[in-house]
């Protein structure tokens, strides 16, 4: 989700600067006649004797009402959009708890974090992972696990992921009574010297 | 599987509309809070997350540019703030910033073909362009997408350096092996090594051999070409 706004907005943020900045480039280097193509008629930059902007239309629409709350009004508009999307970036959807339904009606309330280090500590005690680092992230459809496991030397990283798969995400759905747990491993390097073995 | 060790509850309203046959499963699937509906898993189950491709298809990992909208986002931040603050101030009858004038004196006078003005739109198409590359590249180039069996298993990537440490390793226990280096690429591997003894020939198969079967054994969803190559160790002076 996030992802998606950060995307579009960075793409947006792109095209403008892209347009922009091409389109003072074609004033300035006069590529309308190098190249001999007409601008239309509205195009603000037509030569290099062009200026970016001009006194005149600087103001000219200072003297009506509503052109200075209209600067303020978009200014701040931009404001609020640029220090909601810094907050979002650093905002975590870290998921607090889950519900456990205990099958007799009750339900059990499940703390993310217990989860987390269930999670993690199963990790490590599989074999070929030297730490692991468990998070649950609240999605849409339910939590998401997110996991970053350091490989041991000599680790088969195809069997660890089979025994992410089969012995510890298994285990932490059905215990917390999950139809499923989507999760995602990342694999990193446990940085160490070349041995031989004989 | 889970849902098969406690079947739905007949007291508790169930705010779910049950699928028939669709899946085998019981539907109701525990969400994070109360109130939000539960949903029929099996649509759910297929639906790929924002930016990343169908579920069991491995698909490259997508980063959420976490840093360059930071920045960018503090950058607009910035300069909407400034400009805010100096027009909101010239309303409330105090002189305009310095910075202000200079600025609207400039872009009034400076021709197009001016330096400066060149070189700030060269660098703002750049940057543009450059943002365009982020907003639509995957990224994470330093992770490789490994096989995934079902569309229920972990998603897993694997760290070019993590491959490369683990192809090392393999590498160094073929005999005759004394040095190596490998390279993973996301779409060619190429391991360098020095021989102190045994044939030539005979430790390259060995090594094509050895690390043939170790890129294998990553499991990752492309697999890469490999290239050898053996070299015979300098003797020592």
């Amino acid at each position: 989700m996030r992802t998606t706004l950060n995307r579009v907005l960075l793409g947006l943020i792109g095209l403008v600067l892209l347009v922009v900045g091409l389109s003072v480039l074609v004033g300035s280097l006069d590529m309308q006649r190098h190249w001999d193509f007409t601008m239309p008629g509205w195009w603000p930059f037509t030569g290099p004797k062009d200026v970016l902007l001009t006194a005149h239309s600087r103001t000219r629409y200072r003297s009506d009402g509503w052109w200075w709350p209209v600067v303020i009004a978009v200014l701040g508009i931009l404001l609020l959009i640029a220090l909601w999307w810094l907050f979002a970036q650093a905002r975590s959807r870290r998921l607090r708890q889950l519900r456990v339904d205990s099958g007799d009606g009750q339900g059990a309330l499940l703390r993310g974090r217990a989860l987390e280090s269930v999670l993690a500590s199963e990790s490590e005690a599989d074999d070929g992972v030297e730490w692991a680092g468990a998070r649950l992230v609240a999605k849409r459809g339910g939590p998401e696990a997110r996991l970053v496991l350091g490989l041991e030397p000599h680790a088969t990283p195809r069997d660890v992921v089979a025994g992410l798969d089969a012995a510890v995400l298994e285990r932490a759905r059905t215990s917390a009574g999950l139809d499923e747990l989507p999760a995602e491993a990342r694999l990193r390097a446990v940085r160490h010297r070349a041995t031989r073995v004989s | 599987m889970s849902g098969t060790d406690h079947g739905p509850d007949p007291e508790e309203p169930e705010p779910t509309v049950r699928l028939p046959a669709l899946d085998t499963e019981p539907a109701d699937r525990l969400t994070k809070t109360a109130t939000e509906p539960a949903e029929p898993s099996g649509a759910l189950r297929y639906a790929p997350a924002a930016g990343e491709p169908g579920a069991v298809r491995a698909g490259r990992f997508w980063s959420g540019r976490r840093i360059p909208s930071a920045i960018t986002a503090a950058v607009a931040l910035g300069l909407s703030g400034l400009f805010l603050y100096d027009v909101a101030a010239v309303r409330a009858d105090r002189d305009a910033m310095a910075w202000r004038k200079t600025l609207a004196d400039e872009l009034a006078t400076r021709h197009l073909d001016n330096v400066w003005i060149i070189v700030g739109a060269a660098v703002a198409a750049a940057l543009g362009l450059w943002l365009i590359v982020l907003a639509v590249t995957p990224g994470e180039r330093g992770v490789l997408p490994m096989t995934r069996r079902d569309p229920r298993g972990v998603r897993a990537g694997l760290d070019r350096h993590a491959a490369e440490l683990v192809l090392r390793d393999r590498a160094m226990e073929v005999a005759g092996v004394r040095w190596t280096r490998v390279a993973v690429g996301r779409r060619r591997i190429s391991a360098r090594a020095t021989s102190h003894f045994r044939d030539l020939d005979d430790v390259r198969r060995d090594l094509t051999t050895a690390l043939g079967d170790a890129v294998g054994q990553l499991g990752l969803a492309k697999t890469p070409n490999l290239r050898v190559h053996v070299q015979r160790a300098e003797k020592k002076a």
